[in-house]
């Protein structure tokens, strides 16, 4: 142990530096604006009540306001019932920090609706890559037809695209159908995984063939195999492939950027925190690191908890 | 019951010879080998072909001119920039994280059980949303009441100041980071790094766990003393193929960077075009601009180099002899 001291005084300071941002993103979250500015409050913030200004301009009493007010204020003149309705007003915009930056997060923008959208697309994205890439490993891996090897050299080379890149060309072809600002346009470009194809044939490929032929000799067609008797065998491998690909697809920027313009009923979350940052002024710190720390979490709590999984499951690629 | 039937079933399905496979064979490769085609092949066709045109979306027809795009491509100095700036990231980010995710593997590995929390938390950046963490960064590095440049003034007044950069920084105010032409593309790079070392460490303990030990006694045997000895004797050989995937990972990842840079310049790609990378390039030309040709010529070109880094990695693999 006492050996090993300098080992842990480098892998601390990495610590430090990779966790920097991470305490910073959740620290703001919980700090009022004044906070952010002067950088004080430590981790926290004071978390003192404090006033919404846009909440008080919204709700500044006007003549009628003052007006349906003089009964519960009987007897005094107009510029003290303005008073008390103003520091009624206050006390209703005031909050803690904490309450202030979460709830923002979640009022300035359809947050909620964001997280569905990337939900949704995530899911049905895996979801979509599964169905077509179990069968095609299915018969890449133990049947034999004329062609398989064309088509599994195919898969090769495919490998070597990575989409990303091939992003003008799918944006012109999906613009022609008129499809962008659809969920499709989302969706599309991912509906084949070359990789998850390669990865679920490596993994069929250790599968004993007897198993099939037991199946076959029950009278089940090939299709009624792959998913009554390869599938159920393939859950760990299909597993991390889902790790893969959802974490890949929830923290997309690129894609959704392209193909998402103007409609906010179709932003995912990152999307989402795009926009939140380009109109946000100097005062709106806090919100929009509330809204960061509600995206970031998923992925990471589900990291945590299931760590061995994610590791397996990111790394996957280097079982190429 | 299925491994007494099984036996049975293998001697009597080997004779057969009716063409039930190949038809159910093509039948489940179908909608794979359909959407390839759609989605990847064509497209690639799509952009060489479009890549010596002058189209733009909305446009009823277009010209052929030839070469002109990728004529541009060399002469014009945005896109000198674009490559200057592309290399630099791969140049630096590159061999960093592959170095840093080694160092830290090793490291790792050799505390056993308590290494584990730094996997961990080196691996955090890996899993959280580029972009958020991109918009955090920037947080951080705010010239006036970022976290960075606020450590950085507590080291004024102090002995630190014997160093020129701290005694500039305390004189005229620390750097603007992201906002200077000399420090934003490597910003961007530092970025790279940090979020993407964490994945080459993983896959470098994953590569360490299957050294047999009886190569470390071997080693020893023969008179490697030194852990340094051993190291390059043993581990670094035993990560050989290891290394050569590692590299040509972060190489197409490093090719890709883009949500650091629109995150940080939507317009512009950085100061002076520092940081004006070729995904944000496809991205600004073709898609924002409608400017398809010359879009399309940078889709080409970066197609190729990506290409041609995997058929290196895959050469070099097939020619490793393994260990």
């Amino acid at each position: 142990m006492t050996r090993d001291w300098w080992k842990h005084l480098v892998l601390i300071l990495g610590a430090i530096i990779v966790l920097a941002p991470f305490y910073m993103m959740v620290s703001y979250s919980f700090k009022s604006p004044g906070e952010i500015d002067r950088g004080e409050g430590g981790f926290f913030g004071r978390q003192e009540q404090m006033i919404d200004p846009r909440c008080i301009a919204l709700r500044q009493p006007g003549r009628a306001d003052i007006e349906a007010a003089r009964t519960r204020f009987l007897g005094q003149d107009d510029a003290s019932v303005q008073a008390s309705l103003l520091a009624e007003t206050e006390a209703a915009c005031s909050m803690r920090p904490v309450v202030f930056n979460y709830s923002k997060a979640f009022t300035e923008a359809p947050l909620v609706r964001y997280l569905l959208n990337g939900v949704a697309v995530t899911l049905s994205i895996f979801l979509i890559q599964s169905v077509v890439a179990l069968p095609a490993a299915y018969a890449l891996a133990k049947l034999n037809f004329w062609g398989r090897d064309a088509v599994f050299g195919l898969v090769l080379f495919c490998l070597l695209i990575p989409v990303h890149a091939i992003a003008l060309p799918l944006y012109i072809g999906l613009a022609k159908l008129g499809l962008t600002n659809t969920y499709a346009a989302l969706v599309v470009p991912w509906t084949i995984s070359v990789f998850g194809i390669f990865l679920m044939r490596q993994f069929f490929m250790t599968v004993p063939d007897d198993l099939i032929d037991a199946a076959r000799m029950d009278g089940m067609s090939e299709l009624t195999i792959v998913w009554r008797v390869m599938l159920p065998t393939a859950i760990p491998a299909l597993l991390a492939f889902a790790i893969f690909s959802v974490v890949a697809h929830w923290n997309d920027y690129f894609w959704p950027r392209i193909v998402v313009t103007g409609n906010r009923d179709l932003f995912t979350p990152p999307l989402g925190l795009r926009e939140f940052k380009g109109d946000g002024d100097g005062s709106f710190f806090g919100p929009m690191m509330a809204t960061a720390t509600v995206i970031v979490t998923p992925l990471i709590v589900a990291f945590l908890l299931a760590q061995r999984r994610f590791i397996e499951g990111i790394t996957l690629s280097g079982m190429k | 019951m299925v491994v007494l039937e099984s036996s049975v079933a293998a001697d009597v399905t080997k004779p057969k010879t009716d063409n039930r496979p190949a038809r159910a064979g093509w039948g489940l490769v179908a909608p794979a080998l359909a959407l390839m085609v759609l989605i990847l092949l064509i497209p690639i066709i799509v952009a060489g072909v479009l890549s010596f045109t002058n189209y733009s979306l909305g446009n009823a027809g277009f010209d052929w001119i030839g070469l002109k795009n990728y004529e541009r491509l060399f002469t014009r100095s945005t896109y000198e920039k674009m490559f200057v700036a592309t290399f630099t990231y791969v140049v630096t980010v590159v061999p960093i994280s592959v170095g840093l995710g080694l160092g830290a593997a090793l490291l790792v590995h050799s505390l056993g059980r308590i290494g584990d929390i730094y996997k961990t938390i080196y691996f955090l950046p890996v899993m959280a949303t580029l972009l958020a963490m991109a918009i955090a960064w920037e947080f951080m590095l705010h010239p006036t009441i970022g976290m960075v440049n606020r450590t950085l003034e507590m080291a004024c007044g102090t002995w630190f100041e014997v160093i020129p950069f701290f005694a500039g920084g305390c004189a005229d105010g620390f750097p603007l980071w992201l906002g200077d032409r000399d420090y934003a593309i490597w910003v961007v790079c530092f970025i790279g790094i940090w979020q993407g070392f964490g994945f080459n460490m993983v896959l470098f303990l994953a590569g360490l766990t299957s050294v047999h030990r009886e190569l470390y006694h071997a080693a020893e045997m023969d008179g490697a003393r030194s852990g340094w000895e051993r190291f390059w004797l043993v581990t670094w050989p035993a990560l050989g193929p290891t290394t050569v995937f590692v590299v040509t990972i972060s190489c197409i990842r490093a090719f890709q960077v883009f949500d650091t840079i629109e995150a940080f310049w939507p317009q512009g790609g950085g100061p002076n075009k520092s940081a004006y990378v070729m995904m944000f390039a496809i991205f600004e030309k073709g898609i924002q601009q409608n400017l398809i040709g010359i879009g399309s010529a940078i889709t080409m070109l970066f197609l190729l180099f990506v290409m041609f880094l995997t058929l290196i990695q895959r050469w070099l693999v097939e020619r490793k002899v393994h260990y």
